[in-house]
């Protein structure tokens, strides 16, 4: 007997407040030798998440274009809720529980994934996927809520810094179905644990993040660092894309719509010419939105299927590495139209 | 206290501004030197961009670097590691060899070895149909794998250049009549059937070394 199919059926997603414009970072610009760096050479917007907006009122946002287009049951029904905070409101635990509360759930399952970075979309598709076709539900919402621009990295010292204007805030959230609507056609995760502490939060005088003291904490980069991430990002998004490629019988320049993480425009130049996609069919937003880490992916696939880039019987193809490079994922799904 | 170092092209140029083309730490600190270095590194690179102008490949074998370079020395061990160079006899020009390529029908190859037991530099000097003027070059190097990988054996380093006559024949008054291909014909397929040979000598010399044969056989001697 065939496993179930498994479908992405929507997504929907949010963000936060008006664009803020790269002249509020040259208000605060210090003397930054990573400022010319083209991994941190800033986006002209990016939004950012207002001072006292939750990564629960974030995802609830999102989840208003969900209801909007299939009803409040659709959110009341769902069996399983996969979520990724990347600064989660509370450290102790996860979102989960929060979430599924505000959106009326009542979920059997709910997992926080914390692993999955600017690839967790893909990781919860994946999860979703299997937690379904195993029987353990009809429906899935995978959420995820990126939070840290208008936060850690708007910081007095740390907004000071060329890192600083990449990273924006963005939440999103896909249905996921037991249907044969938008079939999820294969997903890879390859974990890559030995870059696991490459990313750090790095403070000045050293402390651990939770402690007290002056220094505020900020994503630690050197040059050296750098370099190495953008060739382990150089190689494991096109490796997992074309290990999806292949094992769908699709050549990677046939995919009709890429959607990667967003970290800056080297890495999205360099996806599309491993995987030969040309320009117009790899969608991003980095201009607008600048990097959404994991909220990259849905919240470009909302907009290619918003303004019907991405027709029914395309393959969309999404592939992303997290953090430092200690993970990677890529997913395909065979679109089918909003429902 | 620093050498002197571009003071001739200082007093030419008439300034201490760079000169086109020279990244040095002095006038391209990291700030600025890393951006162009993370510019050029890509997830794929185009094969002309790689292989168009030079073409080199490299590899590993286990086998001793002086003896290795021993063998690759002897233009007859051509007769064994490439794919289409047979029937290897000596001209009347002392150190000149003639053979067939079989990748052209009936093509004659001609070449003299120049070797350096020192750097243990191996540069075949060769051409299709005739013997008066070498411009196949093909420059390889044997490296002590100790010295540069910290394990026994040696690398070999392997460039071919772009000879413009590989494009253009300028011989072809000595060619076969009728011949179909030239064997510039072959430049973009280099990389893969350059390593396809290389491979060809390592297996080869790994054999033997591996088996306790003399990695120059006996017929050569």
């Amino acid at each position: 007997m065939n496993a179930p199919i498994v479908s992405l059926l929507d997504v929907a997603t949010y963000l936060p407040g008006e664009p803020i414009g790269v002249d509020y970072y040259e208000q605060f610009a210090g003397a930054d030798e990573l400022r010319e760096n083209l991994m941190f050479r800033a986006p002209k917007f990016r939004h950012h998440v207002g001072p006292d907006e939750t990564a629960i009122d974030m995802v609830e946002r999102a989840a208003a274009g969900l209801i909007d287009r299939h009803g409040h049951d659709v959110l009341a029904d769902i069996d399983v809720l996969i979520t990724h905070t990347q600064l989660p409101d509370m450290p102790f635990y996860g979102g989960g529980g929060g979430m599924a509360h505000r959106l009326g759930m009542k979920p059997n399952w709910v997992i926080d994934l914390h692993n999955g970075g600017c690839a967790a979309f893909v990781l919860g598709l994946k999860l979703a996927r299997q937690l379904l076709a195993s029987g353990e539900g009809r429906t899935a919402l995978v959420a995820v809520a990126q939070n840290a621009a208008g936060q850690v990295f708007d910081q007095e010292g740390v907004r000071r810094k060329a890192q600083a204007s990449v990273p924006g805030d963005g939440a999103a959230v896909g249905l996921v179905a037991l249907s044969d609507r938008s079939p999820i056609l294969d997903v890879e995760c390859r974990t890559y644990g030995e870059y696991a502490g490459d990313m750090t939060i790095a403070a000045d005088p050293p402390r651990k993040w939770w402690q007290p003291g002056p220094g505020e904490g900020c994503i630690g980069f050197t040059e050296t660092k750098i370099t190495k991430v953008l060739a382990r990002g150089n190689r494991q998004v096109p490796e997992v894309a074309l290990a999806v490629c292949d094992r769908i019988g699709l050549a990677s320049k046939d995919i009709d719509l890429l959607v990667t993480n967003q970290p800056n425009r080297v890495f999205l130049r360099n996806w599309r010419e491993a995987l030969e996609v040309p320009k117009e069919r790899h969608r991003d937003t980095f201009d607008e939105c600048g990097n959404l880490f994991g909220a990259g992916i849905p919240d470009n696939l909302d907009r290619a299927i918003g303004d019907g880039q991405v027709q029914a019987g395309d393959t969309m193809l999404m592939a992303a590495f997290a953090h430092a490079g200690d993970f990677a994922g890529a997913a395909a799904v065979r679109w089918g139209g909003r429902g | 206290m620093s050498l002197p170092a571009l003071e001739d092209i200082t007093a030419h140029h008439g300034g201490a501004d760079p000169i086109e083309g020279v990244h040095r730490i002095e006038t391209s600190p990291r700030e600025k030197a890393t951006p162009i270095i993370m510019e050029m590194m890509r997830s794929v690179y185009p094969h002309d961009e790689v292989f168009g102008q030079f073409c080199t490949v490299t590899d590993y074998v286990d086998c001793p670097p002086d003896e290795l370079y021993e063998y690759m020395s002897d233009t007859r061990s051509l007769e064994e590691w490439t794919y289409s160079l047979r029937g290897f006899t000596t001209t009347e020009q002392p150190g000149l060899w003639l053979a067939y390529d079989r990748l052209g029908s009936e093509t004659r190859i001609y070449t003299r070895t120049v070797a350096n037991p020192v750097a243990r530099t191996v540069d075949y000097h060769c051409a299709w149909d005739q013997g008066r003027h070498l411009w196949m070059i093909y420059l390889m190097r044997v490296v002590d794998a100790k010295v540069v990988l910290d394990k026994p054996g040696s690398v070999v380093l392997w460039t071919n250049c772009h000879h413009p006559f590989y494009d253009h024949n300028p011989y072809p008054e000595t060619a076969p009549p009728e011949r179909p291909v030239w064997v510039g014909d072959f430049w973009d397929m280099f990389g893969a059937g350059h390593l396809l040979e290389l491979k060809n000598l390592k297996a080869i010399a790994e054999y033997r070394h591996h088996n306790g044969l003399p990695v120059t056989p006996d017929w050569m001697r």
